[in-house]
């Protein structure tokens, strides 16, 4: 009979259970293995917790290859800390298993699923308390409009017409060269026009509201949610969505056709600006040019992708806000998943939109 | 006592920028002692206790942990240090964002290279010391405080540290609980046989578990000795501390 012994080091602890493991396992799994394993304890002087596990695991994985093993030169307190530190029924346990594939898409798809739902639900309601709201004052948080319109709309002109104006510019500036070889330089003011009224305008403002709006109603509803403060709403009596969100909704649906309506001004005197200074063009003629080219359609389309943007915004805001998960760290993964989201789909509704329009001539 | 103390702080004097808090503070620890300091709120316990681990540097004066002081230890030596003490802060400091069993897990990524399926089973064991082993997969939000501080509880022995700090342990929890915790606390002391460092103002707690006392007043140790001794000592702010419990 083949017999292995294995001093156990001095100090049979966390920092030091590796060796001893990989040891082990070697001799354990050897072609020829031997009957029995000796375990000599004469040298250790100190075991921690890790380092009885360690032994516990020796011992049954010796168990389990029909291998026979023993522990000897125990002293009484390695004894002792061998009984107390086991594991009892590991069955109760449950370390954290690493997904494979297939359960990973399970999950995935489930998640889609119920993110889908939740999202057609609030979208429901949204859509239903934005009219019962309407005419029941009484449902929304008394001044809010007022309040949330100047906090979206009005806290946010600086920064659209700093934009606005620089975009015209720069669409006047990278279009003059060419349209003064061919003498067309009055063109200029056509297509910043266009492009503001039924592209650049609409489109600045709603990423520019997204980006400030979707991220303040998601942090201030996740907020509410995680500080039960939606539980509390409810308890009195006063539903969150009209209570909450509706007021922003009017807040963002009033002032984004009017900041986007400011923009457009503003680009187009950014391109004026090129169109005077580069290409020689006097200011009327300019104006004239602008007005002539802007039938009813552009302007009927950046008021229809202001509310629709608007709409989307304050989704998007709520949808993340109201799934928040965890404390306060739920919260800001809440608000940037708002904005990734809000800027995603305002892009995806102009394309939409800009489509249906242009094949309808 | 003849042999070493773990802890040995020397005439400290401690604070925050310009503000001094602890004043002429010395103090030793020895092992598997159960030491409480208690004072009223804000008279600098929880600074003392940072300055004990090495958070706080002192103004004058030098904190020593297993006989190294910690003021001329580099970053290295230092962790060295870390992983032989434990720490219970006031509020548990789970990180939010992960599982119990990743908060458990962290001063094992962080210090050692076991193997995984040792990792797992060392922190099942401490999980089931402290009775969460069916919540390894909770977030730290879904459970509930007296649980949170049991996990934070299994995060700071998860290394079998030699010593234990804690900051008011019983602090926001039912009296069952916290009953259940200092218990939980001293059978700990009892398989790991450390040394404990426990900040409270809860005199019941005090005695249940403390083997000796430091009383702080005002930054100064007003007294040291056994609970006996505290509950005869005729130093006014002592007497009225007892009193006021009971
Ligand atoms: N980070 C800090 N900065 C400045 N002062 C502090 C700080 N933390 C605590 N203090 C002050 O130190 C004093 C003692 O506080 P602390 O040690 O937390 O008291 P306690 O005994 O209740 O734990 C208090 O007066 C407090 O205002
Ligand atoms: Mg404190």
């Amino acid at each position: 009979m083949q017999i292995e012994t294995i001093y156990l080091p001095a100090s049979l602890t966390v920092m030091h259970s590796r060796e001893l493991l990989s040891k082990a396992e070697s001799i354990i799994k050897l072609r020829e293995k031997p009957a029995q394993i000796n375990l000599d304890f004469s040298d250790v002087t100190v075991m921690d917790s890790a380092g009885a596990l360690s032994v516990h695991h020796i011992q049954h994985q010796c168990a389990a290859k029909n291998i026979d093993c023993r522990l000897h030169n125990l002293s009484t307190e390695i004894e002792h800390s061998l009984k107390l530190f086991k594991i009892g029924d590991a069955d109760s346990f449950e370390a954290p298993h690493k997904l494979g594939f297939f359960e990973r898409l399970g999950h995935l798809s489930y998640e889609v699923y119920i993110s889908i739902k939740d999202a057609i639900i609030l979208m429901a309601n949204i859509s239903y308390f934005t009219f019962t709201a309407f005419f029941k004052p009484k449902l929304r948080r008394r001044g809010e409009v007022i309040n949330q319109g100047v906090q979206i709309g009005v806290n946010a002109l600086p920064i659209i017409a700093l934009i606005a104006f620089l975009i015209g510019f720069i669409l006047a500036l990278q279009s003059a060269a060419q349209l003064r070889q061919f003498g067309a330089n009055i063109y200029v003011a056509d297509l910043v026009a266009i492009a503001m009224f039924s592209e650049m305008g609409p489109l600045i403002t709603a990423i520019m509201v997204a980006g400030r709006t979707s991220s303040a109603i998601a942090a201030e509803v996740a907020t509410m949610t995680v500080s039960e403060e939606i539980d509390a709403l409810k308890v009195m009596g006063i539903d969150a969505i009209p209570y909450v969100i509706i007021p922003k909704l009017y807040a963002i649906t009033i002032s984004l056709p009017i900041l986007a309506t400011f923009a457009n001004v503003v680009g187009i005197i950014g391109g004026m600006v090129i169109g005077v200074t580069y290409l020689d063009l006097e200011v009327l003629p300019f104006f004239n040019e602008v007005i002539s080219v802007i039938r009813y359609k552009e302007i009927f389309i950046y008021l229809l992708k202001s509310v629709v943007f608007a709409f989307l915004i304050t989704f998007t805001g709520a949808f993340h806000g109201f799934r928040v998960k965890g404390g306060a760290e739920g919260v800001g993964r809440s608000t940037t998943s708002a904005v990734v989201l809000a800027i995603f789909l305002v892009i995806v509704a102009d394309s939409i939109i800009g489509l249906l329009f242009y094949f309808e001539g | 006592m003849a042999e070493n103390p773990v802890i040995q702080v020397n005439q400290l004097s401690s604070g925050y920028e310009n503000e001094v808090i602890l004043e002429d503070v010395s103090l030793e620890i020895y092992a598997n002692e159960v030491v409480a300091i208690l004072g009223t709120s804000g008279c600098g316990k929880t600074t003392l206790l940072k300055n004990l681990i090495g958070l706080l540097p002192p103004f004058e004066g030098s904190v020593s942990l297993f006989g190294q002081n910690l003021t001329q230890l580099d970053e290295d030596e230092y962790y060295q240090l870390m992983r032989k003490t434990g720490v219970l802060f006031q509020h548990g400091a789970l990180l939010n964002s992960i599982s119990i069993y990743d908060n458990v897990a962290i001063p094992l990524e962080q210090h050692t290279k076991i193997p995984p399926f040792l990792a797992d089973q060392l922190i099942y064991l401490k999980l089931q010391m402290v009775g969460l082993q069916k919540y390894a997969n909770f977030l730290p939000s879904q459970i509930s405080g007296g649980m949170r501080k049991r996990a934070a509880l299994a995060r700071s022995i998860i290394l079998d540290p030699h010593i234990l700090f804690a900051d008011e342990p019983g602090a926001g929890l039912d009296p069952v609980t916290a009953n259940n915790l200092d218990n939980l606390l001293l059978s700990l002391k009892q398989k790991l046989s450390m040394s404990m460092v426990i900040v409270t103002h809860e005199v019941a707690s005090i005695k249940r578990i403390a083997d000796r006392i430091v009383y702080l007043d005002n930054g100064n140790v007003l007294f040291t000795g056994s609970l006996q001794q505290a509950m005869q000592s005729d130093i006014k702010q002592i007497h009225n501390f007892f009193e006021s419990a009971s």
